[in-house]
């Protein structure tokens, strides 16, 4: 269980992130996050992962609550939350095994890390991951040299080698063309589905967030203005989260021209 | 828009629709004019014969010149004397050959162990100092150090040690652990960790700092984000200033023997105490060769890394 109470995020600049967010997330939901850029959807993400930290309020995952949790609590929380970002962040020298192994990082001893000198065990989970998505023949290649696509089932799957209890994806498909975009929908959707991993996906589509989320919350300049199911979600509630009226933008099926 | 092109007919000038205009070259920052003033007024405060210039006098360079020690001049390239040239090819011959060994090519001799031992101190120096260089390097970098202390306690000894010369760092070595090629391979692998450190951290702040992030976010430690995200992303122009470095030093190890850290300048200080100044000729021509070749294969081994 995720749950937010009274979260803020002021940033140095003064830009008011989050404000007075009170939120619930039980096990196993998908939820969709929407709203327009800058509207909070990635400060309310990575406040779960503490990546970004609240500057008032808690946010509870699991037993773990922020902020006050020391260095090495906060690790073991990052470690049961797997994240996925828009630019995939890969280190795209390095093979996609070796890009997926970081997902076991917490794990796994520094000498270990250091050296590269994975256990047997820990190569196991990843090969797994890497199958989950479909991608293990690709092991070795270096991540750099696949497509978007590939790259973020890549992402995907470094994310799943840390048997996460919760997966947080930031645009996750807002790099790829509107097909790849559906593929990378459906394998968080299965992975959701099939491992029964909280998640939580951040996008400015209206037609996949409709498409694939249970429920769907909706956040403008920094508040929360929508939490209901997917199907309640209609046109009339996304010009109410986004404060105009919808544009064909705002729809993945009407960037063809991309 | 009509208006507008009027009033340009009656000024009598044909302007582009867009109606730009050039700008008038601005004039020289005073910067620019006192920095350059400065730079010639300090040049011949430097070199004009007085109390605190070096008297030097470009005029005089072609009688000094002349005026050299026709010894010196002689054994070191009086190319166009055949008995020189004849003397130098027995040089070579009693050097680098030996008549009990069956191999064509012998480094037993004074000039041919000073080259290994050369040789050999750069190789040493270039790997240890590298392998230190690598972890330097990230702590030397705001974004690679743990924290603000340790990042500015690297970077000050190694601001240190760059301010340090090679010969200095030499002869420091060579009061500490004695004569021989310990101390130059001691004092370049100092130089090493300067060059590789200084030129490998300034890429660090160049890189692709989404991995670290997604590293950190997976539960990573700091050493190990730094290690799986960033290093793989430096590695290459690391490889390649490690070579560069192995270039420096191969040059670099050269004079340290004249301050007794061994190698090849051992043997020319040697020769130059000696007045034998055709031997001291044979070590800058054989040197020259073996330092021409390194770098050569050095540089199409730094391309391929680009």
């Amino acid at each position: 269980m995720i749950e937010f109470e009274g979260a803020e995020v002021r940033y140095p600049g003064g830009v008011r992130a989050l404000q007075g967010v009170d939120l619930r997330i039980d096990d196993g939901e998908l939820i969709v996050v929407v709203g327009l850029s800058g509207a909070g959807k990635s400060t309310l993400i990575r406040a779960i992962n503490g990546l970004v930290p609240l500057t008032s309020g808690r946010v509870t995952v699991g037993e773990r609550t922020l902020p006050g949790l020391d260095r090495r609590a906060l690790r073991e929380l990052r470690a049961q939350v797997g994240m996925i970002f828009q630019s995939f962040n890969l280190v795209s020298r390095s093979t996609v095994l070796n890009n997926v192994l970081m997902g076991r990082l917490h794990h796994v001893p520094l000498w270990r890390s250091l050296s590269g000198l994975y256990r047997a065990q820990d190569r196991e989970l990843a090969m797994e991951a890497l199958e989950l998505v479909e991608i293990v023949e690709k092991a070795y290649v270096r991540a750099g040299n696949l497509s978007g696509g590939q790259q973020q089932r890549v992402g995907i799957a470094r994310a799943l080698a840390q048997q996460p209890s919760v997966l947080l994806a930031d645009e996750p498909v807002a790099s790829l063309d509107p097909p790849t975009s559906h593929v990378v929908m459906r394998y968080l959707q299965q992975i959701n589905r099939e491992l029964g991993i909280t998640t939580l996906i951040n996008l400015h589509f209206l037609d996949l967030a409709r498409a694939y989320a249970d429920r769907v919350i909706g956040l403008r300049d920094g508040r929360l203005v929508y939490d209901g199911p997917a199907a309640q979600a209609d046109e009339a509630v996304f010009e109410e989260i986004y404060g105009r009226s919808l544009t064909a933008d705002d729809v993945l099926e009407g960037q063809g021209g991309l | 828009m009509s208006g507008e092109a009027s009033v340009d007919r009656e000024r009598g000038r044909t302007e582009p629709a867009g109606r730009q205009v050039r700008p008038r070259k601005p004039p020289p920052q005073p910067f620019t004019i006192l920095g350059l003033a400065g730079l010639v007024a300090f040049t011949l405060v430097t070199a004009w014969d007085w109390a605190l210039g070096i008297g030097f006098d470009p005029l005089a360079l072609p009688g000094e010149l002349a005026d050299s020690n026709p010894a010196m001049v002689e054994g070191l390239f009086n190319v166009t004397d055949a008995d020189w040239r004849a003397q130098y090819v027995e040089l070579l011959r009693t050097h680098f050959t030996d008549p009990d060994s069956p191999w064509p090519l012998s480094l037993d001799s004074r000039i041919g162990g000073g080259l290994v031992e050369t040789v050999q101190i750069a190789v040493l120096a270039t790997i240890v100092g590298a392998a230190l260089s690598l972890p330097l390097a990230v702590l030397n970098a705001r974004l690679g150090a743990p924290d603000r202390v340790t990042h500015a306690v690297v970077k000050a000894l190694n601001n240190v040690n760059r301010a340090i010369p090679d010969v200095i760092w030499a002869a420091l070595f060579v009061v500490l652990v004695g004569v021989g090629a310990l101390p130059g391979i001691l004092a370049l692998t100092m130089f090493t960790i300067g060059v590789v450190v200084k030129l490998t951290s300034d890429v660090v702040d160049g890189i692709d700092r989404g991995p670290i992030e997604a590293a950190r976010a997976a539960g990573a430690s700091h050493a190990a984000a730094m290690r799986t995200a960033l290093v793989p992303q430096i590695l290459p122009a690391y490889a390649s200033f490690s070579l560069y470095a192995f270039e420096l030093n191969l040059r670099g190890a050269a004079v340290l023997g004249f301050v007794g850290a061994g190698g090849i300048g051992q043997a020319m200080s040697y020769y130059w105490s000696q007045l034998d100044f055709e031997a001291v000729s044979v070590i800058v021509f054989v040197y020259l060769v073996l330092v021409v070749v390194v770098e050569q294969v050095s540089i199409s081994i730094r391309r391929r890394l680009g």
